[in-house]
């Protein structure tokens, strides 16, 4: 991946330059701080957490640095960079960030260094201890010319993206800890979801009663089986209703002298004692909704109700 | 300005939209799963509604269990005929205990009830009666 792009070495003296395809750029160690430590670690995210420790008091407290380590032999190296300020920096040389693929520290390649490489005309940087350092030209002696040849075969493998962090209104920590939870809301969503699927919704006892009753299977044939009966239970259960209603109108001075039940009425004649037991009698059937009417030149009534 | 710019926001605007759909899985799922589970109580419940309607109305039994109303009275006031599934009978002379005993078991009984013509005759009763089940 790293090698396919053109690799820039950046320095602060270095000349404003003019891109038209995205580089990777390599940042001499003006642009991070170096700590070397023999930590017992195994794993470099283990080593990223105590970062932070390891430089205090060696960075400024207000800017935000952020993290590299990797291991060299049997040291643990850390590189403390400042994005913003590398991003700025860039910027002011003409490097916009969209045109920057990846970063890169020259310590991360410090075998590469078999000669010192010229930083322009008065500065190097050269290896020194294993670590790089950047020196005045005049410092180097004569055995020691700047003759490295600097090219994108210097490119490490792994970098660090400007892009994604300066460019954009979220930190990838907040991105991926946001994504995070975005998914875990989603997971929950499809396994909620899947639940659905496999949830028990009574199938079982309609099988079973299908299996009780094969000539009910069609909702057809149910519906028209069932509209048969309701209407039937519907018409005998109001008869039977209206023969009670009128039982109910019998009593003393009350004699029922005829009753007659039919597919669409029923209808009772009673015969009264007295004026008064007929209109007790009318007021009763009235109460129950009952249609009445009186048999002329008697207290007798003629009480019928509809199916 | 490239896309890459906004790499950060572009995977949290993925996962989003991955939240978005698996709710919209889990929407549909529900809403689906409502219908289904709501269809398949309907049959349920229809089913059962049959089943005891039928065991009401077409009971194999009420052809045997109709006879009551021939037995509760002596023959003599009684005149009667079944066939098939149809029943014309014809009490005379009924005293009122008679008519109570005989209404009631005629409401009793899961028969459709065609006509139910009661008379009075003096003291007592003269009851037609047609049904069928």
């Amino acid at each position: 991946m790293g090698t396919t792009k053109e690799l820039l070495i950046v320095y602060p003296s270095m000349q404003r330059v003019f891109l038209k395809e995205s580089v990777n750029v390599m940042l001499t160690p003006q642009f991070y701080t170096l700590r070397k430590e023999t930590l017992p670690v195994k794993y470099a995210y283990q080593a990223k957490k105590i970062a932070p420790s390891l430089f205090d008091g060696l960075l400024e407290e207000s800017d935000s640095y952020e993290y590299m380590v990797f291991k060299e032999d049997e040291q643990w190296v850390f590189i403390a960079y400042d994005l913003e300020y590398i991003g700025s920096f860039l910027a002011s040389k003409g490097i916009e960030r969209s045109m920057v693929s990846k970063i890169f520290f020259a310590q991360q390649v410090v075998d590469k260094f078999s000669a010192p490489l010229a930083l322009g005309e008065k500065e190097a940087l050269v290896m020194l201890d294993d670590s790089m350092v950047v020196v005045p030209l005049a410092a180097l002696g004569e055995e020691e010319s700047p003759t490295l040849k600097f090219d994108k075969t210097f490119t490490p493998q792994k970098g660090v993206s400007l892009q994604g962090d300066l460019g954009s209104f979220l930190t990838k920590r907040q991105a991926y800890a946001l994504s995070g939870v975005l998914l875990l809301f989603a997971a929950l969503f499809v396994a909620e979801g899947l639940r659905y699927d496999s949830g028990e919704n009574g199938e079982e006892e309609l099988q079973s009663l299908y299996e009780a009753y094969p000539a009910l299977q069609s909702s057809y044939t149910r519906e028209e089986v069932l509209n048969k009966y309701r209407n039937i239970d519907t018409q005998e259960r109001k008869k039977r209703d209206g023969v009670k209603k009128l039982s109910n109108l019998i009593f003393k001075g009350v004699t029922l002298t005829k009753l007659t039940v039919t597919d669409s009425k029923y209808k009772a004649d009673f015969t009264c004692v007295s004026t008064a037991v007929s209109k007790k009698l009318e007021l009763l059937a009235k109460k129950e909704n009952l249609k009445t009417s009186k048999i002329k030149n008697s207290h007798n009534l003629i009480i019928e109700g509809a199916l | 300005m490239s896309w890459k710019q906004y790499q950060n926001e572009l995977i949290a605007l993925a996962a989003l939209l991955i939240m978005l759909f698996s709710y919209m899985y889990k929407h549909n799922q529900v809403t689906s799963h409502g219908e289904h589970a709501k269809t398949v109580q309907n049959s349920i419940e229809e089913l059962k509604e049959v089943v005891v309607l039928k065991k009401i109305w077409a009971d194999k039994k009420t052809s045997k269990r109709i006879e009551v109303l021939k037995t509760f009275v002596p023959t003599s006031k009684v005149k009667w005929s079944k066939k098939s599934k149809k029943l014309t009978a014809s009490y005379t002379d009924l005293g009122a205990n008679e008519l109570n005993k005989l209404t009631t078991k005629v409401l009793n009984l899961p028969v459709m009830i065609t006509l139910l013509d009661v008379t009075k005759s003096g003291s007592n009763y003269n009851v037609e009666l047609k049904c069928k089940w």
